[in-house]
């Protein structure tokens, strides 16, 4: 019995090390995103002023800040534009990727590791290279200023990733492709910022760091409660698929 | 992991084989022949639109930037002609393009010893077993979930010159001086600061992803091969050095690799931070590549400046693809 509880208190004293180990992590981690949402809430005399510990409110809550995004602003339409794109993105990934990692899995081609692996390393050309063409691209498709331009251009970050997240072709992996073409096409930023600029066109990750700061004048209060109400939702989905998606890029090339 | 295991159930290639070599005694040779065929002209159509996606969005357009770059193509004209490799000579004869080039490299390189610090000794934390750890790494890993140009956002706010909250608490505690003195550092705007303001958002964004690289690996050697090499007689340190190290340097090389080109390639912690000043302290290649190619609307220029970095990536690619090629074997 004696060594039945001292092997109990050995292995709380192990935890207790682990969570102090772990605590400073999850502050950095979670920090910034805690300040998002107090600052969201909080009064604009209670932001702009440094006697009082900020940590808290030192004012009652308020609502003000999304009250002037959904009245004052583009943010629905953002929203709007935002949940199309990437519905669409995620269609278009699903009638492209699942026959193919169907094919590659399944049908023995000769080709198929080579293809495979030629498609995965596309998702390694970095947009960066390619957004200058693409903007002729997207110029010549006459897309230039429209939302449907993304539609375009982001299949091109999910396809090669979804046709090895379907493997096996399931329901779980169908879901998976879906759920990543949701995410990813939120993640982008710069093919937003360069193709799209018309103000009502915007997705939200573009329109509310380009629209919402006007000179240098901040809206803290509405700039991390827009940031957040659609931030914080894909962070969680991206969550549940998070192993799928490491697996993917370690285990998804090669042999 | 592997394709074959990503496949789950169905039946391995030699056990398909064995299928197939008892179905070809009951058919004519001729009929085998022509549904293998049909099979194959089935994979290839439904292999073909993503593959073509793929080539036209991403093939093509890679090409085309390789063309802009010898050109003089503008955003106002869209008739270019070849102009060889004046766009190249030009960026090399500009200042800002090596301090551009010359920021890039410290921004990957000490971001990159920050995340692997940070990235190991959280990996190794939650390699043990605790309550609550799925609760824990969920939290964790927030910053690499989060949309990269929202969560710049909190960290501009955090940044603020004069309501930092960092340099709320940092004043507090008495390591700086009060608002307006000298010591109140502002992040954003101080050219000793910007750059490494902006690296710190990197860090903070991708050590998660550094860490859960590093479980992926760890978790991937299974316990009964490191089983069988203690049974035959290997000591920790062998154990190591021929069963884990092997193991996990292939999974170790991807995270890098994925991890150097989304680091050298993103405009956007830059671009939404400082717009790479001030007075170009925190330009990098990337803001650099967009400032010409977009808002300056020279198309040409702008193309190769980005390739630019192509040179910067090679490093990394040629590990990964040797290391394609080693697990082949």
């Amino acid at each position: 019995m004696a060594t039945a509880q001292t092997l109990r208190q050995k292995e709380r004293r192990r935890h207790l090390w682990i969570y102090a180990g772990l605590t400073p992590f999850v502050f950095i981690a979670v920090f910034p995103i805690y300040w998002m949402l107090i600052t969201a809430f909080k009064q604009d005399p209670d932001l702009y002023r440094m006697d009082n510990i900020p940590f808290w409110f030192n004012l009652a809550p308020t609502l003000r800040h999304f009250k002037i995004l959904f009245f004052q602003t583009n943010y629905g339409a953002w929203i709007v534009n935002t949940m199309t794109i990437a519905a669409w993105v995620a269609l278009i990934t699903l009638v492209t990727a699942v026959p193919a990692g169907y094919a590659l899995a399944r049908l023995r081609l000769p080709a198929a590791e080579n293809i495979g692996i030629s498609v995965f390393m596309t998702y390694l050309v970095p947009p960066i290279i390619l957004f200058l063409p693409l903007s002729r691209v997207v110029a010549m498709l006459g897309l230039q200023d429209e939302w449907w331009a993304l539609v375009v251009v982001y299949p091109t970050f999910t396809i090669p990733f979804g046709t090895w997240l379907v493997l096996p072709v399931s329901v779980p992996g169908v879901l998976t492709a879906v759920i990543f073409a949701f995410t990813l096409s939120m993640q982008d930023f710069l093919y937003g910022l360069a193709f799209v600029a018309p103000g009502d066109q915007k997705p939200v990750p573009v329109g509310v760091p380009t629209e919402l700061i006007r000179g240098d004048v901040y809206y803290w209060g509405s700039l991390m409660g827009a940031a957040l109400l659609v931030g914080l939702p894909v962070a969680v989905l991206y969550n549940f698929f998070l192993d799928r998606f490491i697996q993917g890029i370690t285990g998804g090339v090669g042999k | 992991m592997t394709p074959a295991s990503l496949q789950g159930g169905g039946p391995e290639p030699t056990a398909r084989a064995a299928v197939v070599s008892v179905a070809v005694p009951l058919r004519s040779r001729l009929m085998f022949q022509s549904q293998t065929s049909r099979r194959l002209a089935f994979g290839y159509l439904l292999l073909a639109p993503a593959a073509l996606y793929v080539l036209l969005l991403v093939g093509a357009p890679f090409v085309f930037s390789l063309y802009l770059a010898v050109s003089d193509a503008n955003v106002g004209d869209p008739v270019a002609t070849f102009i060889g490799l004046e766009n190249f000579r030009s960026a090399l004869e500009m200042d800002v393009f090596w301090i551009a080039l010359q920021n890039s490299v410290i921004f990957l390189v000490v971001a990159a010893i920050f995340k692997s610090i940070l990235g190991t000794s959280l990996a190794f934390l939650l390699l043990q077993d605790f309550p609550g750890k799925k609760l824990i790494r969920g939290l964790v890993v927030i910053p690499f979930t989060l949309p990269i140009a929202i969560s710049v956002l909190a960290w501009k706010w955090m940044y603020d010159s004069q309501f930092s909250v960092i340099n709320w608490v940092l004043s507090r505690v008495g390591l700086i001086g009060q608002y307006g003195t000298d010591s109140w550092p502002i992040w954003l705007g101080d050219p000793k600061l910007a750059l490494l303001a902006c690296i710190a958002v990197n860090v903070w964004r991708t050590f998660p992803f550094s860490a859960i690289v590093l479980l992926a690996g760890f978790t991937s050697v299974p316990l009964e091969v490191l089983d069988a090499a203690k049974v035959d007689g290997c000591s920790f340190f062998q154990r190591f050095r021929h069963v884990v190290a092997p193991m996990i340097f292939p999974i170790l090389m991807i995270g890098f690799l994925f991890d150097t080109v989304f680091t050298l390639s993103d405009l956007s912690v830059v671009y939404l931070l400082t717009q790479g000043g001030p007075a170009n302290a925190s330009k990098i290649l990337p803001v650099l590549a967009y400032q010409i190619g977009i808002q300056a609307g020279n198309l040409g220029r702008g193309a190769a400046i980005a390739l630019f970095l192509v040179p910067l990536l090679a490093p990394a690619m040629f590990l990964f693809l040797r290391n394609l090629k080693r697990r082949e074997y």
